[in-house]
């Protein structure tokens, strides 16, 4: 990518144009401008990276890459505060809470994941053609979404429990179907916005075919909305995920999950307060990292939209 | 706009009806744990979950448990809970005021603390004091609410070795002092952190209503700047506000379960999860209509409240 952007750029010193800089230098000069988003990007990428990790040793070898069993008992070991061994303790069940943080991104991620790739990425399709063609369906979608979000999730998700039993697959129906509506509410506010410009205009009148507008001009330029979106979805998905576990109608129990993790801790935390503090932290962390990745992203895709989201 | 409301008004029968019906159809087709059996405990014998499903008429064709129970309630008998048979009007009733106060105050909190740190952000752009602010703000919207509540009982009991007392619920003009040192505490951690929010839809609304002609107009005349940004700007930023605040608004009635949760508040988000979890089918029906008629009231409430802030919006 680098090389063809310099090769496209040289063209223009025909015209006397001073060269342009690389993209990676363009990414350096982001990076210097924006050291909360290079940390940021730190978290997120070790986030995702330890999360899909696990996922795939979970699925494969049935097991969590740890230094110690995140679920076995081992009860001589139990409430052992931070130490060489335990570097973040042990809780009730004597499991080390090191490991236990370090299976439980697997939920975390997958959520994540879940929203984003099967609610979000959806939703804003949705959003985007019917906020397009304003037809039906834009009506259909946007009056569903109003009844979905006037409830709180939480209902919706305590209906879809004694509908359904509770469980991973329960967090993550739930979890999606607010992210389609979600993604489809801002992108065809975006969508709206964008069919407006001259250059549909344009386009339309060099005769180019719906589709090609769609694909070519709607897409690309609602982009960056996509990718901010999609960082803040994530986010707000993993702190979902933590608060139904945190409540104990989350995954199932005894998994490794940061919000079972923390509503263990609740018991015994003024006496271990290890117990309470890492996987509160853990949690806190990713979010954090999710949402200032979003809001750096925001600020370098298109400095117009700078906060006009959320 | 009586008639707007009269015309809104005429749906909210036939939304509770169809919720009520839904929840009543759902709860015992659906596949899932008979209450009988939860309540008979392991090792029941079948006579015995038999009897309890007999005690508690779910055996019975459910078109007949409908009506009967529609009966019931038309004549304001809510029936009782399946657990512990208690009267669930009375239950209601008991734990609405400790639901109704932590969400409220919280709620308090953070319009106050997010609509004035939005202005001021807004006001102060790229300034040292808006990067702070914003900071805390994603802050704000990062750290779980449910961590800081933890938080806040175990750090003063870790550092000043002091338990503040938490749960039940006293009256404010019964015991004033014990009621603030219960609730306040969680509502201003609550409210604080759903001031993020808030302050971020604050500060972007200002940021557009700063540039637009009227102010400038404003400003030109020679007004004072803090009645330019209070009487001009904030008041035209008010109506995205009330749809935020009122969003927020149907939890004053359905309770906050997390906070109860971590608090040990005996309010009705507590009472609905409990019943979710021992399939509670009576109060599971009531809560849903009863949440179902909050959210199409507050709804109402909240869109003809846009006509008050804003005089170009005509009902009719």
């Amino acid at each position: 990518m680098a090389t063809d952007a310099t090769a496209a750029l040289g063209s223009f010193d025909e015209y006397g144009m001073a060269p342009r800089s690389s993209r990676w230098a363009e990414l350096g000069r982001h990076a210097r401008r924006n050291p909360l988003g290079v940390i940021a990007l730190i978290i997120v990428v070790a986030f995702i990276s330890l999360g899909a990790v696990q996922t795939v040793s979970h699925e494969v070898f049935d097991t969590a890459i740890a230094p110690y069993d995140p679920r076995e008992i081992n009860a001589p070991e139990q409430l052992q505060g931070p130490s060489w061994d335990h570097p973040f303790g042990t809780n009730q069940a004597g499991n080390d809470l090191f490991s236990r943080i370090l299976a439980g991104a697997r939920i975390s991620f997958l959520i994540g994941f879940i929203a984003v790739f099967l609610g979000f990425v959806p939703g804003a399709f949705l959003g985007i053609v019917s906020g397009y063609y304003q037809r039906w369906l834009d009506y259909v979608i946007q009056r569903s979404g109003e009844a979905w979000t006037a409830f709180p999730v939480l209902f919706l998700y305590l209906a879809f429990i004694t509908a359904m039993g509770q469980g991973l697959r329960t967090i993550a129906i739930v979890v999606a179907i607010s992210s389609v509506f979600g993604g489809s509410r801002v992108l065809r506010a975006v969508a709206l916005v964008t069919k407006q410009n001259e250059y549909i205009t344009a386009a339309k009148a060099l005769g180019a075919s719906e589709l090609r507008i769609l694909f070519r001009h709607v897409i690309p330029n609602v982009m960056p909305v996509i990718i901010v979106t999609a960082s803040s979805i994530f986010a707000v998905s993993v702190l979902a995920e933590s608060a139904l576990s945190f409540l104990g109608i989350g995954v199932e129990p005894g998994t490794p999950s940061w919000g079972i993790d923390l509503n263990e801790g609740l018991e015994n935390g003024r006496f271990f307060p290890h117990l309470v503090i890492f996987p509160g932290l853990a949690i806190s962390i990713v979010v954090l990292g999710l949402n200032l990745l979003g809001d750096t992203l925001r600020d370098i895709l298109d400095p117009r939209l700078r906060g006009t989201l959320n | 706009m009586w008639r707007y409301t009269l015309r809104r008004l005429a749906f909210l029968p036939l939304i509770l009806i169809g919720v009520s019906v839904l929840t009543f159809v759902l709860l015992r087709v659906l596949p899932g744990q008979e209450p009988a059996v939860l309540l008979a405990g392991t090792g029941a014998s079948q006579e015995q979950i038999d009897a309890i499903n007999d005690s508690l008429g779910l055996n019975r064709p459910i078109v007949v448990q409908y009506f009967d129970w529609l009966g019931d309630v038309a004549r304001g008998d809510l029936g009782e809970t399946y657990q512990g048979r208690r009267d669930i009007g009375a239950e209601v009733k008991r734990r609405f005021p400790a639901s109704a106060e932590l969400v409220l105050l919280s709620l308090a909190v953070s319009v106050a603390v997010g609509t004035s740190f939005g202005v001021i952000s807004a006001v102060m752009r790229n300034s040292p004091v808006d990067y702070v602010v914003r900071l805390a703000a994603v802050l704000g919207q990062s750290v779980p609410d449910f961590f800081l509540l933890i938080l806040l009982i175990i750090l003063p009991s870790i550092l000043w070795n002091y338990a503040a007392p938490i749960g039940g619920y006293v009256a404010p003009w019964d015991d004033p002092w014990r009621n603030v040192r219960i609730y306040l505490p969680p509502s201003i951690i609550l409210g604080i952190g759903g001031a993020a929010g808030i302050m971020r839809l604050q500060r972007t609304m200002m940021l557009e209503v700063l540039r637009s002609d009227y102010v400038r107009t404003a400003r030109a005349k020679g007004l004072r700047s803090t009645s330019v940004i209070v009487g001009h700007a904030f008041r035209n930023t008010l109506t995205p506000l009330v749809t935020v605040i009122g969003s927020s608004f149907t939890l004053v009635f359905a309770g906050s379960v997390i906070a109860e949760r971590v608090m040990s508040i005996d309010g009705l988000g507590v009472f609905f999860l409990t019943s979710v979890i021992s399939r509670d089918f009576p109060v599971i029906q009531f809560l849903a209509i009863y949440t179902a008629a909050v959210v199409v009231l507050v709804n109402l409430i909240v869109d003809l409240s846009y006509a008050y802030f804003d005089p170009r919006v005509v009902y009719r």
